[in-house]
């Protein structure tokens, strides 16, 4: 025990230094910029928004004071990296990777972000997008295409990711622009895309030019782009053939609106210096990308015309409906949290008396009122007609019809059971513990991770009814700063500071 | 090409890479990155492409050889490293080990977690092996598997992989059939598989992308067995019986992992097999093996009870993966994995093209990349026996200490997904699911098979629907035979079950 009280104390004095240390000098303010900025990513490492980031904090480094590093806060194709954003202070040491998905991203979802809450500082880099077929399919040119499509009359199929996606309205803008019919069949990822042309499944498929990287039976058709890639010298443009398209996957960076007008000065120059040093240009040529520097006013009144051209387009293909008749996701939610209420109420009335019986009727209860809480949700969903697709109800319904009828065959069988007494349980002992993990979770984003896992690890250590106190002081300081070493220090992995002291 | 010529070009390719790899960096990586993967893999929230992902940065610098050796043993090894926790505490570090979890626990309660230690660690090692040399010798010919599957395939897939549950589920299939639609209706929330807008979110804005995955594997399985044990006050208990059955199971006799020699190697064919197939991933693979070992074992009914085989099967099958997921990244120019993924990422970041041109301008790369393989899984298997020790000390620690530690990792492991306490609030819930099914008696893990091949199964009717043909489930071999085997894994354990029932 002796042992343990003098590491204890160690582990202490160590903490006690690594919460100095974390919490120094938060708001320094000095001359700008004075600490490393952050380029918030939305997608994982290694997309290509993650690579642009990560050559242009590598170009930044001759021409910025401080270090850029590339942070990815991947989640609803953006929502969750423009959040991150926006709840950072403005002052200019987050800056977030933009690209034209983020336009379709903010109409589908109705999420509180909206365009006119970023101040938009460059563009770097764009992607034509490009019309893609199979070596062996026979088309060849962009009039191949044309043809195939007459003679299939509408049934020429084109696939890409995503109904909705920036692939699929650039696919209703070629059809438009060349004047034919055509069928979209939506593959779901970029990928399984290329697998499906690959085998030679699909004609045309709608894609950038990296697609084909590495794969010899893929060959660009066109590129919608103003002129041809350097790199791609024997591909041809849409406008070549004569057709009116000029559509790219632009990508650039972004500052939460009212970001200091010196850091915006600031990072604008060192944007601009680096899209015309020779390490970038090559790195866009080498990923079959157009450099594309804009500054600031051109890059915003870009945004806004694409804005409402993408409105236009998500309404004209029947995208921007209300996929679920209004008001009833209040009334679905309210029904839910009623639904769970009641059970909980049930359960804490009856569930205690120790019978196993009551319980597993209250469970089988549940698990009929979810199956038919989704199916209900189903019968509520207002689709678009005319595309190509097959109903979002069917495998829920599916399911939940499957859920009833074995949920319904559980409730024959445990009426049958006899009322069987179970093992007394000690419930109380979890309620602590979750009354504890309760706290710990409301705490965590206020009095950040640092400061209350500790006070958590002691409570839970009592509670299950530890009394070695110099023990639990070892174990529970000792797992944070093992954590602060193995999360913070090796991985890179920012743990959540707290909003009380930050 | 005659056979003779190729099996000259693959020997010449294998020396160039092995000078290649022969130099002191590479060498170094694959010890950090069997040292990284491991430590990704034990813990909770970090499966193998996170943890390549979180390497993948540090690499820019290094020269491609270097980088690519560094990752794959990333991944190779935190393949392996998940099974350590799925044993120890019963919480999957990866969603690779949640097979792991149904016999590798239950030897730990036995007192014998060397016992599980040992067996995952050596099929793991086997499975990588026999990995990378089917890589070695039959990428070519696998790549044209991985481009037969189409919609139909993947879809019969998926439902193969459900039907394990008629095996998992014991003597109530009712309730693993209950357990398995949760997790399949679950799944359906979030953003729909053909139309830009979000299923049965109400209205919660952090649920347009569903329910993240990791944390709810964590809290199905961590919490749910923490909540369930501190009930049945288990661990209040002294836990002395438990040390001495640890202090008398310290080693595995070899003979008994000699005896699992065939099944190890087939369930890493399979694991292998499957993971060529891109997108259908090593977890399938477990499950698949696991069910395979069940069906073809001399003694089924020591399943989900402590058997060894039940540990071998899905290691094998899981590292076996690796070296399947390679093929089509190398051969297609596809990721086979959300590891392999990553790995584009970082050919692309050293200039390099995945896909066949890659075996002809840089064979010493492509090569060495193979041998390095064997290396890692060499110092995956010496760094592994040393580990096993340590592992064993954290069993033994009281739980009363355990239990705590284990939620606040629980936490951090869904935090830093996506940096989202929505996601620690998941992992909470799952974690009271968990205890709810446990204690009314329903088994936990059809909740977690049904999450992990619901998108599979929708999203390939759905586009399969599209498509317009249905009979193309039946008249394609690869689909027809795949949903045959579904169909006969699902039936036969029932049917088993109602010719000798085994009374206990």
């Amino acid at each position: 025990m002796r042992v343990y009280k003098l590491i204890a104390a160690i582990f202490f004095l160590i903490y006690l230094g690594l919460l100095f240390y974390l919490y120094r000098g938060l708001n320094r303010s000095e001359a700008y910029p004075n600490k490393p900025i952050t380029i918030v990513v939305h997608s994982k490492p290694g997309s290509s928004i993650d690579l642009m980031s990560r050559k242009v904090a590598e170009v930044a480094r001759k021409y910025c004071k401080e270090p850029l590093i590339v942070e990815n806060h991947p989640g609803t194709q953006g929502i969750v990296a423009m959040q991150y954003v926006m709840d950072k202070k403005p002052d200019g040491y987050t800056m977030l990777g933009v690209t034209k998905s983020f336009l379709s991203t903010l109409v589908v979802n109705k999420s509180h972000v909206a365009i006119s809450d970023f101040l938009f500082l460059a563009n770097m880099i764009a992607d034509p997008e490009a019309i893609i077929t199979n070596n062996k399919s026979g088309l060849n040119t962009i009039r191949d295409v044309v043809s195939q499509a007459n003679e299939l009359n509408g049934k020429q199929v084109w696939i890409g990711p995503g109904t909705g996606s920036r692939d699929y309205l650039m696919a209703l803008k070629c059809w438009d622009v060349m004047g034919i019919k055509a069928q979209w069949v939506d593959y779901k990822s970029g990928p399984q895309s290329v697998l499906a042309m690959l085998r030679n499944e699909a004609p045309v498929y709608v894609g950038n030019p990296s697609d084909i990287l590495g794969k010899d039976d893929l060959k660009i058709v066109a590129i919608a782009a103003r002129s041809r890639l350097e790199s791609l010298p024997d591909v041809p443009t849409f406008k070549e053939s004569g057709y009116d398209l000029d559509e790219s996957m632009w990508r650039g960076f972004a500052l939460k609106k009212g970001t200091l007008p010196q850091a915006v000065e600031y990072l604008s120059e060192v944007l601009k210096k680096v899209s015309t040093d020779p390490q970038w240009i090559e790195y866009c040529q080498g990923a079959y990308s157009f450099p594309d520097y804009l500054e600031s006013k051109t890059f915003s009144k870009k945004i806004d015309d694409e804005m409402s051209e993408t409105i236009d387009a998500l309404q004209k293909a029947g995208l921007l409906n209300n996929y679920v008749k209004k008001g009833s996701i209040l009334l679905a939610a309210m029904a839910l949290l009623f639904g769970l209420i009641i059970f909980f109420v049930l359960w804490l009335l009856i569930g205690f008396n120790r019978s196993r019986f009551t319980y597993s009727l209250l469970l089988s209860g549940l698990f009929i009122w979810v199956s038919v809480f989704f199916y209900y949700q189903t019968l509520l969903f207002a689709i678009p007609a005319g595309l190509n697709i097959t109903s979002p109800a069917l495998i829920p319904r599916l399911w939940s019809i499957l859920l009833f009828i074995t949920s319904i065959w559980n409730l024959i069988n445990v009426l049958k059971e006899k009322n069987q007494p179970v093992k007394r349980g000690r419930i109380k002992l979890v309620a602590e513990i979750l009354l504890a993990l309760l706290i710990y979770f409301i705490a965590i984003p206020e009095m950040g991770y640092f400061v209350s896992t500790p006070f958590f690890l002691l409570a839970g250590f009592y509670i299950l009814k530890y009394r070695k106190w110099p023990v639990m002081f070892t174990y529970s300081i000792g797992f944070v700063l093992f954590s602060y070493v193995v999360f913070q220090l090796l991985l890179k992995i920012d743990l959540p500071l707290g909003a009380l002291f930050v | 090409m005659s056979n003779e010529n190729l099996v000259m070009e693959i020997i010449n390719n294998l020396g160039l890479g092995f000078s290649s790899l022969m130099h002191l960096t590479p060498l170094l990586m694959i010890v950090i990155g069997v040292v990284v993967g491991i430590m990704v893999g034990v813990l909770p929230g970090l499966s193998p492409s996170i943890g390549v992902a979180l390497m993948l940065p540090a690499t820019f610098g290094m020269d491609a050889m270097s980088a690519l050796v560094l990752l794959t043993a990333v991944y190779l090894s935190a393949n392996y490293g998940g099974s350590i926790t799925a044993i120890a505490i019963n919480t999957p570090g990866t969603p690779g080990a949640v097979a792991t979890t149904f016999d590798g626990f239950e030897l730990t309660k036995q007192g014998k977690p060397m016992h599980a230690l040992m067996t995952s660690l050596t099929a793991s090692t086997v499975g990588g092996l026999v990995g990378a040399i089917i890589l070695i010798l039959f990428s070519i010919p696998l790549a044209s598997l991985a481009l037969s599957f189409e919609s139909y395939e993947y879809f019969a897939l998926g439902v193969f992989g459900m039907t394990i549950i008629s095996s998992l589920a014991g003597d109530n299939p009712v309730k693993g059939y209950i357990a398995s639609l949760i997790g399949l209706l679950l799944v359906t929330i979030g953003f729909d598989t053909q139309l830009p807008f979000s299923r049965f979110t109400m209205g919660i804005p952090q649920l347009a992308d569903g329910i993240e995955f990791i944390p709810a594997l964590i809290g199905l399985f961590a919490l749910g067995e923490i909540f369930f044990s501190i009930e049945n006050f288990k661990i209040l208990k002294k836990d002395v019986s438990a040390k001495k059955a640890i202090r008398k199971n310290k080693t595995l006799p070899l003979n008994k992992l000699w005896k699992l020699r065939w099944l190890m190697l087939r369930s890493s064919v399979i694991g292998t097999l499957i993971g060529v197939i891109p997108g259908a991933g090593g977890t399938i693979a477990t499950f698949i093996a696991y069910n395979n070992a069940k069906s073809t074992s001399k003694s089924p009914e020591e399943f989900g009870k402590g058997s060894l085989e039940g540990v071998a099967a899905p290691e094998a099958a899981n590292n076996g993966s690796v070296g399947g997921a390679l093929v089509p990244l190398l051969t297609l120019g596809i990721p086979g994995s959300a590891s392999t993924a990553v790995l584009i990422g970082a050919l692309m970041v050293h200039k390099l093209n995945p896909g066949p041109q890659l075996f002809e301008k840089e064979p010493g790369l492509v090569y060495g990349l193979f041998i390095s393989l064997f290396f890692a899984n060499l110092v995956m298997l010496a760094l592994g026996l040393l580990g096993n020790k340590l592992w064993v000390r954290i069993i033994e620690a009281p739980k009363k200490l355990l239990y705590p530690i284990i939620i606040a990792l629980s936490f951090i492991g869904s935090y830093f997904i996506q940096n989202s306490l929505f996601d620690v609030g998941i992992c909470l819930a799952f974690g009271l699911l968990g205890w709810m099914l446990k204690r009314g008696g329903y088994p936990t893990a059809p909740v977690i098979l049904g999450l992990i091949l619901g998108k599979m199964i929708e999203e390939n009717l759905r586009l399969s629907l599209v498509k317009g043909d249905l009979s193309e489930f039946v008249t394609r071999p690869w689909s027809l035979i795949i949903l045959l085997l579904a169909l006969v894994s699902f039936f036969l354990p029932i049917i088993k079950k109602r010719f000798n029932p085994v009374k206990k």
